[in-house]
């Protein structure tokens, strides 16, 4: 049974200078127990997926088509008032900034207190040993729930928001770049008490991330996202061995690899697309090396090239000849001065 | 904490005595002749020299100035030239009528400021909060006489709810405080002026709470605060606004001390006996000693309450801590 299923889903920000298609027909699935890693550069619209799972998408933002069937019931249709309830209790968020993400004039013990008591009508003190229980298993000291978040360090902070997202045992933890605040050792630690977390209380996981390396050791399942749209979606273990999209591609070679040591690494030409304006074919055909006059015409459709492994791109049948060519300099090279050429025409 | 306290108030002394020097030499500075107002100009001149040799004019400024320090560590700052009664009981006998009026009218503009701006904020972009500043703003740009006049034509006039001026009705007199005070005449002599002040007062802790509020709406525990699924009312005042309130509180406590002078112009037009005019009228008068003592009166007040939004903030914020 799938816990979330989103069809078809269309957001917009509405601006002064016009509108923002900043998800536009994402589909996914998601199940009893999995964990989803949403990757993709900045502004791709992971974060404004996951927000409008709890809609707490900011006021311009708008869910203009689609559903999101949680638990069978969609999200989108429901009242302020139902969603406020699914908050915390069965969807949880791992805010992004650990650093802003507590109240500065409250202590981090009434901040969960609160959380608790907001859902259930638990008194002060159950709540309160509810509230020691989850900083045990977090690995904070009961005592740091009477601090005040200035007088805790990032780390402390960071375990402090996972476990007031894990206080009343969600089946859906919403995890938006939980770590990137953190130095890498720290980063680590907390990585894997989230999972370990997860796991025993089996709720499922939306985790989004720049870095794919994180999904690859978290995340059963990875979708790509590139300009408001799904590239890719296919099982971690299989994404890492053979991505089948290019901009897959190009974002593995954008990564270090520990076998290469020295290795100049191979980025993306070019800027993601303005979703200002109206955008025709394959969202990432602009950078896209392989391009053809169809990619620019046509937008390629969600296709089935494996078990649950899913691209948007008009040819998976050339991903031998596409993966061969994406580790040269040269391919990548060939998409810059293609850019340039054209933005001199333009000009 | 408590030493830091101590340590303020140490501060405070030594800027009060540094503030009466310059009030001091300030009025000695004025153009005029102080014994012009007390002594008739149709008495012989001699009747000016005495009492100006009464009053200890003729002596050096060095002299004066020394006696009036004196004084002044006694707390006594001796006898209005006007009213020939000590200062001290004078400002003790108006000042009570302008804290009233102040008090009120802080209380109404900051009820309504705080909340009315905390609510403007959530409701971004609507036309309420649009109407709310422009509201704001009126009464903050129009002359508080005139809005005074006005409302003392509709409401006491016209439709003779409120009486028009003064403290109390004619005839009426009472002695102790809450004969004075505490009464329901002396209630509805009180809210005309007090809603008149409030008005003026009331853009300052709107705004500031509405811009304050915006700042801290954005902040990333406001939608911590949402995404933990607390009701709206909970985000708007228990979070966001108990955060935005820190600038408020220190705009309040300064207009407090401001506001012992009070507002000269309402109490012109409600005949309100407070203080304030007292204020301009002794400064007409050349009545130095009343003056000074009211001026200095107003700036301990002020470092007073300069210290006390400084200890507010540290119970506010418990990030602000004194050591």
């Amino acid at each position: 049974m799938n816990l979330l299923e989103v069809r078809n889903l269309d957001i917009d920000y509405v601006t002064q200078e016009g509108t923002l298609k900043a998800i536009s027909d994402v589909s996914f699935d998601l199940k009893q127990g999995e964990s989803i890693g949403l990757v993709g550069e900045s502004g791709c619209g992971k974060t404004t997926l996951a927000k409008s799972i709890m809609r707490l998408l900011p006021k311009n933002g708008v869910i203009s088509k689609g559903e999101m069937l949680f638990k069978g019931e969609d999200i989108v249709k429901k009242s302020k008032e139902e969603v406020r309830k699914l908050r915390l209790k069965e969807i949880a968020m791992i805010s992004q900034s650990a650093m802003n993400a507590l109240n500065p004039v409250y202590t981090v013990g009434d901040q969960l207190i609160e959380g608790i008591r907001a859902h259930s009508n638990a008194t002060k003190e159950e709540a309160a040993k509810r509230a020691e229980e989850v900083f045990k298993i977090i690995g904070l000291e009961a005592k740091r729930l009477k601090s005040y978040p200035h007088q805790m360090s990032g780390g402390m902070k960071q375990r402090a928001i996972i476990a007031m997202a894990l206080t009343l045992n969600p089946s859906l933890i919403i995890a938006d770049e939980p770590t990137t605040a953190l130095d890498v050792v720290v980063q680590d630690k907390i990585l894997n008490q989230i999972i370990e977390i997860q796991k025993q209380i089996n709720s499922s996981m939306v985790f989004i991330t720049h870095d794919i390396s994180v999904v690859s050791e978290i995340c059963e399942t990875i979708i790509v996202m590139y300009g408001g749209k799904i590239m890719e979606k296919a099982n971690t273990k299989v994404f890492f061995k053979a991505p089948y999209h290019p901009y897959s591609l190009g974002l593995q070679n954008a990564f270090p690899s520990i076998k290469e040591i020295g290795e100049e690494l191979i980025s993306i030409p070019g800027s993601p697309p303005n979703l200002m304006k109206e955008q025709n074919g394959c969202r990432f055909q602009e950078r896209c090396p392989f391009r053809t006059e169809l990619c620019q015409k046509e937008l390629p459709e969600l296709k089935e090239v494996g078990e649950e492994h899913l691209i948007a791109c008009h040819y998976p049948e050339k991903v031998n000849e596409f993966r061969e060519d994406a580790k040269k300099r040269e391919t990548w090279e060939g998409v810059r001065n293609r850019l340039i050429e054209e933005s001199v025409g333009e000009a | 904490m408590l030493k830091y306290i101590a340590k303020r108030v140490a501060i405070m002394l030594a800027m009060l005595m540094l503030v009466s020097t310059m009030i001091f030499f300030l009025f000695r500075a004025m153009p005029g002749d102080a014994t012009a107002f007390i002594v008739d100009p149709s008495m012989p001149p001699e009747a000016r020299e005495l009492m100006a040799e009464r009053y200890g004019l003729n002596d050096s400024k060095w002299v004066q100035y020394t006696i009036f320090m004196k004084d002044l560590v006694r707390l006594d700052f001796g006898n209005s030239f006007f009213y020939g009664r000590p200062v001290t009981d004078l400002i003790k006998e108006r000042m009570p009528a302008t804290l009233i009026l102040m008090f009120s009218a802080m209380i109404i503009a900051y009820l309504i400021g705080v909340f009315g701006g905390a609510w403007m904020a959530w409701k971004r972009g609507s036309k309420l909060e649009s109407a709310g500043v422009t509201f704001s703003l009126i009464f903050r740009s129009a002359p508080t006489f005139w809005v005074g006049l006005m409302m003392i034509l509709v409401f006491s006039a016209r439709l003779r709810w409120f009486p028009a001026q003064g403290m109390r009705t004619s005839g009426y007199s009472g002695d102790t405080f809450a004969e004075i005070f505490l009464t329901l005449d002396f209630l509805k002599h009180l809210i005309l002026p007090s809603i008149v002040a409030g008005l003026y007062f009331i853009a300052t802790p709107l705004l500031i709470m509405r811009n304050s509020m915006l700042e801290v709406l954005s902040e990333d525990y406001i939608e911590m605060a949402n995404a933990k699924g607390l009701k709206e009312k909970t985000v708007l005042y228990k979070h966001a606004a108990r955060n935005a309130l820190l600038p408020v509180v220190t705009a309040g406590a300064l207009f407090i001390g401001s506001a012992i002078g009070g507002q000269v112009l309402i109490e012109v037009v409600f005949s309100w006996p407070g203080l304030g005019r007292e204020i301009v009228q002794a400064v007409t008068r050349h009545d130095y000693p009343l003056a000074q003592g009211a001026f200095i009166m107003i700036s301990a007040l002020m470092m007073f309450m300069n210290l006390v939004a400084d200890i507010l903030y540290a119970v506010l914020d418990p990030r602000i801590s004194y050591k």
